[in-house]
């Protein structure tokens, strides 16, 4: 459905700026008949344009919403579910840098602060003779 | 999962670690040595992010584990440039670059002894305090280290962190009822943390298994709580769902006399047809995310490999018994 988006805010645009102009045309040809003739029928706008306007809006409203990006999860279980399960695809660029943070609670677990740097080389040490062999 | 550069070193492994180090030297060919200042020459430099300290941080900690000391030398000198060297991160970081390059326990007792003398001047200096105590890990001494790291706990008790830490040094040395109670301290600071949840799951069914202390029956409710809760917080948890098989598979398979015990306690088990129900969700999960994962359904590709080889080994497991 997003390629509908664009012809109809399109679309919405111009009949809403025809719509416009239609008003202000009748007003200054009212304001001007106005002065030959009395009849209060005259002032007020014809129901088209009323008609032309409501359906100009209605048509821009669902063409902006249909072209916005999905939505973002709002409920907590939804959007932990999402990090747990989608890989990072902000190397591949359509993800946004809020989306990359991943778990913000792995830290917690990885425990940074306390890392076991001497054990860490050395279990590195015996990965790299493993490939090696 | 988040690019491999900002996330949390510890928790890679060691291909991972290899290749982030391989990145750090252009890395810093890449980056400005240092960033300005003054408002007219930052106007010709990249702009300056958060994320690239962390970067940094990283980039140093991986090239410690390859054992590429220069290049690690180099990005702890922007570190200095940007911060100081008096800035107590920093300041762990250099003592951690020491510990390092220390090969023999003489030398490691010697960073000690900097650490200490650091503490006796501010005892309030955190990152130095918890290079400490990870340092007395490191040199085995446990009981030690457990001793300084509930004392700094005693001034910094909102550090779940430390708390993890302590539950961790706790379980290394088999006291669960400990490492339950420090674990569930972490879990109140960070109330909504479903890794927590699995992970005091996880120690509870160890306890359970292990039958040393208190009564089995009674863990293995609680573990069956905190898994409850982990996959309550996050859908699609692999980690939630295979510890909550593995419980309801133990409960559902376990003898029934000690049920009749834990009517007293503070765990209630739920009904055999809830566990049962619960079972059969989380098989249906676990199967779920196997075949969509190998599958390379695009929208599945977070999990870790190896946990997901681990599920799939289990239930191919499982469902052999169930055939018999």
């Amino acid at each position: 459905m997003a390629w509908l988006s664009r012809p109809l805010t399109l679309v919405g645009l111009v009949l809403l700026a025809h719509g416009c102009y239609s008003a202000h045309e009748h007003t200054v040809l009212s304001s001007t008949s106005a002065q030959h003739s009395t009849s209060p029928s005259t002032a007020a706008l014809p129901l088209d344009i009323y008609i032309e306007t409501a359906v100009a809006t209605f048509l821009l409203c669902v063409g902006l919403v249909l072209g916005s990006g999905t939505l973002k999860p709002i409920e907590w279980h939804t959007w932990a579910g999402k990090i747990e399960r989608e890989a990072d695809r902000s190397l591949s660029g359509s993800g946004d840098a809020d989306d990359a943070t991943g778990n913000p609670f792995s830290a917690l677990e990885a425990r940074s602060g306390f890392i076991n740097i001497h054990k860490l080389h050395g279990d590195f040490v015996k990965y790299s003779q493993q490939l090696g062999k | 999962m988040p690019p491999l550069l900002l996330q949390p070193h510890a928790s890679l492994s060691h291909a991972e670690a290899l290749q982030v180090a391989q990145q750090a030297p252009e890395f810093l060919r890449k980056n400005p040595a240092s960033y300005s200042a003054s408002p007219l020459l930052s106007l010709f430099s990249p702009p300056e992010n958060s994320k690239i300290w962390t970067i940094y941080e990283n980039l140093l900690l991986a090239c410690l584990r390859t054992g590429d000391n220069t290049t690690a030398h180099q990005c702890l000198e922007r570190l200095v440039v940007r911060f100081g060297a008096s800035d107590e991160r920093i300041a762990a970081l250099e003592g951690l670059v020491k510990e390092a390059e220390a090969t023999n326990n003489g030398e490691l007792e010697k960073v000690l002894k900097e650490y200490e003398a650091i503490l006796a001047e501010d005892n309030t200096n955190t990152p130095i305090a918890k290079r400490r105590i990870a340092l007395l890990r490191t040199m085995g001494k446990t009981a030690e280290s457990i001793e300084a790291l509930v004392q700094y706990l005693d001034f910094a008790s909102t550090d779940a962190e430390a708390w993890i830490e302590l539950a961790d040094l706790y379980l290394s040395q088999g006291l669960y009822s400990q490492a339950i109670y420090a674990q569930e301290e972490a879990l109140v600071i960070a109330p909504n943390a479903w890794n927590l949840h699995a992970r005091l799951g996880e120690i509870l069914l160890m306890a359970a298994e292990s039958g040393s202390e208190g009564n089995p029956q009674n863990y293995l409710a609680g573990s069956l709580k905190r898994f409850c809760r982990s996959i309550e917080l996050s859908d699609d948890y692999l980690r939630g769902y295979y510890g909550l098989k593995r419980v309801t598979d133990k409960l559902l398979n376990g003898d029934s006399k000690a049920k009749k015990s834990s009517e007293s306690d503070e765990f209630t088990l739920p009904e055999t047809s809830t566990i049962e129900k619960l079972n059969l969700a989380a098989t249906k999960k676990l199967g779920d995310i196997v075949r969509n994962y190998d599958a390379k359904a695009p929208l599945w590709q977070g999990y870790d490999a190896g946990e997901v080889a681990a599920a799939r080994a289990y239930l191919s497991n499982t469902s052999q018994k169930v055939v018999r």
